[in-house]
């Protein structure tokens, strides 16, 4: 493998160990999966781009469509735990009626 | 002949149109009112007499209105032999009134503009009577109307007065549909509104507008359905009820239908409803009236009673009967009406028998008029009711027709004869039981007088009136002695009956209530239901389909309020998670990390 594709794949790893190890805003986790979402697109329009596989070359348009609703749905349960709450710390989601 | 009928009428409408004057300002217009009144009586008596010993009828046609396609409108008097013998009766009964209300509303500074409504009322009643179109008939029917809902109201600071007022309105407007929907037939189907017209050409089916006439009658005069106006308008002043709601207004109802006889002639449909209609009326109120406490609410429900007696002669297929019964009973209602106007007066108006007693010797004339008139009513043999109301029993016992009816009307009159010996045992015997510090005085003049000059028309009226009028109908000749005897037979057991029920429980303890005694009490719970219940529901009814049923149910409710309450119901109860996020995300990641490294060992 080329460094190229090694240096996006380790920013990637990076966003994933920001993703699953957070300390009390919830808000940081749904940052790291911004994050996860740009380097997956960099390597593939990279990797696309270079081999002239032209036939994917609207697979990474799909992929920020896609990424677009992810961010959407985590925004929004974001805003109804801030509603409940007043913060977004994640000591907060224990299962009590709210 | 006809210029005479017409003077006594315009003799009518003078202090009317003086109103404006300086005579109005006088304190001598009741004086005026009442003179000309007797007048107009003593004048409209020529054409009467001409008219007892000719027997010519007369139809007045003078002004021609409008032409509105092919309806002519025009003024026209009908003078034939219902409004021939009415005109004198109403009129002598007014200046009577009129009389007495000189001495009862002494004491109102607005007297003056009380006569003039009065007066109003009877040129509206005189219309109503003399009419020969439907037109006419309807500006008579509308004007009495009004006038009763300005006189019922004419202590109009008392709520109670003004509440009855508009009772009486909206029950005299219902029965106005139906006037107005049999003028609609009629204007349709035979193109007149004139008697003369219509009564020639041959109907087919003729059940519209006789129901519609039926409704109307029902509304004026205060049948079973429409009654309750006739009892609550008895919160105006006694000459009010004495005039109106005993001789002459109640009473448009049954002359509209005896009006329209050769129609109701033919159809057997139209006589039984009437029948039956009539005969439910008598025996309701009759009910109603035994239990009341108020003298002028007896009176009222006794006016009632009289009214479905009258309305069940119409349905025997028997006008002139009915109209006879009409004619009596104004003299003795009236009366009575201002008896118990006389003793209100004198006890510092108190209206409750049960605060009256004992006045049998201070009030010596009262009482007599007040038992006269209570036995003209019960049909006491040769009084004046003796006339009409002993030959309408014995015409329907002899006629084919429904037994259930005769045998109600039967029983009403029976229950007649009870009510009034409950009012003369309450009013005139027994020790008294109102306040001591009154003064009773009966000495005027004018109560006197026109109390005397009811007390002779009671007496000989029914004589005068049945051995003068031209040949009508011929009554029943010979029947069993039993049938010819049962209304007298049912009046002394009647009177029998209450005398004994009233003097066996004279020193009894009061116990509580019957149901019974509840039900004929408040009038058979009917104004209790009907007022509340019909208007309340159609308004919920309508709120609920206006605005709850479109806008709240579907557009808010359906999709989106019930798909969000549905998915939070659902995850509560699915959902058996703690909320231990970083932990579960801290063992995802311990698990990926040795699972990249343990399985690295390919090579």
């Amino acid at each position: 493998m080329s460094m190229v594709y090694i240096n996006i794949f380790l920013a990637f790893i990076m966003s994933l160990m920001g993703l699953l190890m957070y300390r009390s805003h919830l808000m940081s986790s749904l940052l790291c999966l911004e994050g996860m979402m740009l380097s997956l697109f960099i390597m593939m329009a990279v990797a696309i781009l270079n081999n002239h596989l032209t036939l994917a070359s609207m697979t990474p348009i799909i992929l920020l469509v896609f990424a677009a609703c992810e961010a959407a749905l985590g925004l929004s349960l974001l805003v109804m735990v801030s509603n409940t709450y007043g913060t977004d710390y994640v000591q907060n989601l224990n299962l009590l009626q709210c | 002949f006809t210029p005479l009928m017409l003077t006594a009428m315009f003799i009518l409408l003078l202090p009317i149109i003086m109103s404006n004057t300086q005579l109005y300002k006088n304190s001598l217009y009741p004086h005026y009112v009442k003179t000309t009144i007797s007048y107009a009586f003593i004048i409209s008596m020529i054409p009467t007499m001409m008219f007892i010993s000719s027997g010519q009828e007369a139809v007045i046609s003078n002004w021609h209105w409008l032409s509105i396609q092919t309806l002519k409108l025009s003024l026209s008097f009908k003078m034939d032999y219902f409004s021939t013998i009415f005109i004198p009766v109403a009129l002598f009964v007014t200046w009577s009134i009129m009389e007495f209300s000189m001495w009862y509303m002494h004491s109102d500074p607005y007297i003056n503009r009380f006569f003039k409504y009065l007066l109003m009322f009877l040129i509206t009643m005189m219309i109503l009577v003399t009419a020969n179109n439907l037109f006419q008939l309807f500006i008579g029917w509308e004007g009495v109307g009004i006038m009763s809902f300005l006189l019922i109201g004419w202590w109009y600071g008392r709520a109670d007065a003004n509440t009855a007022a508009l009772q009486a309105i909206l029950y005299n407007r219902i029965g106005d549909v139906g006037f107005i929907m049999a003028m609609a037939w009629f204007l349709t189907n035979s193109n007149a509104w004139d008697f003369q017209q219509i009564f020639i050409t041959q109907h087919e089916n003729l059940n519209i507008p006789l129901l519609g006439l039926l409704l109307a009658a029902t509304g004026k005069s205060a049948q079973f359905g429409l009654h309750p106006w006739l009892p609550s308008a008895m919160e105006g002043p006694t000459p009010v009820s004495a005039l109106l709601h005993s001789s002459t207004m109640v009473v448009a109802g049954v002359f509209l239908l005896i009006r329209f006889y050769p129609l109701m002639e033919q159809n057997k449909t139209m006589q039984t409803l009437t029948l039956c209609l009539g005969a439910i009326t008598t025996l309701f109120t009759a009910i109603c009236a035994l239990t009341q406490n108020d003298i002028k609410k007896i009176v009222a429900f006794s006016t009632s009673s009289q009214l479905g007696l009258m309305i069940v002669t119409i349905g025997i297929n028997q006008p002139y009967l009915a109209f006879l019964h009409i004619c009596t009973h104004a003299f003795f209602k009236a009366m009575l009406f201002m008896c118990s106007g006389s003793i209100i007066h004198s006890l510092n108006d108190e209206q409750d028998i049960r605060k009256m007693g004992g006045l049998y010797k201070p009030m010596p004339f009262t009482t007599t008029s007040l038992i006269i008139g209570s036995l003209a009513l019960t049909g006491m043999p040769f009084l004046t009711g003796f006339y009409s109301k002993d030959l309408i029993i014995e015409t329907a016992n002899t006629s084919y027709t429904n037994a259930w009816a005769l045998l109600i009307t039967l029983i009403a009159t029976s229950l007649t004869a009870a009510y009034s010996t409950r009012i003369m045992f309450f009013v005139l015997l027994g020790q008294p039981r109102f306040n001591t510090l009154n003064l009773i005085n009966e000495n005027n003049t004018h109560l006197i007088n026109s109390i005397k000059r009811l007390l002779i028309g009671s007496i000989f009226a029914g004589y005068l009136i049945s051995y003068n009028i031209p040949p009508t109908t011929i009554p029943q000749m010979t029947m069993p002695y039993y049938l010819k005897l049962t209304a007298l037979a049912v009046t002394i057991a009647g009177f029998i009956l209450a005398l004994e029920l009233n003097l066996a429980a004279k020193n009894l303890k009061f116990m509580y209530p019957s149901s019974l005694f509840k039900f004929s009490n408040l009038l058979g719970y009917f104004p209790i239901v009907m007022h509340r219940l019909p208007s309340k529901m159609s308004l919920t009814m309508s709120q609920k389909s206006a605005s709850m049923l479109l806008d709240m149910i579907w557009l808010e409710n359906v999709l989106p309020k019930s798909i969000s309450l549905f998915q939070m119901k659902m995850s509560t109860t699915v959902s058996n998670q703690k909320g231990l996020v970083k932990l579960y995300f801290l063992s995802f990641m311990i698990t990926l990390a040795l699972s990249l490294i343990l399985l690295n060992s390919h090579e």
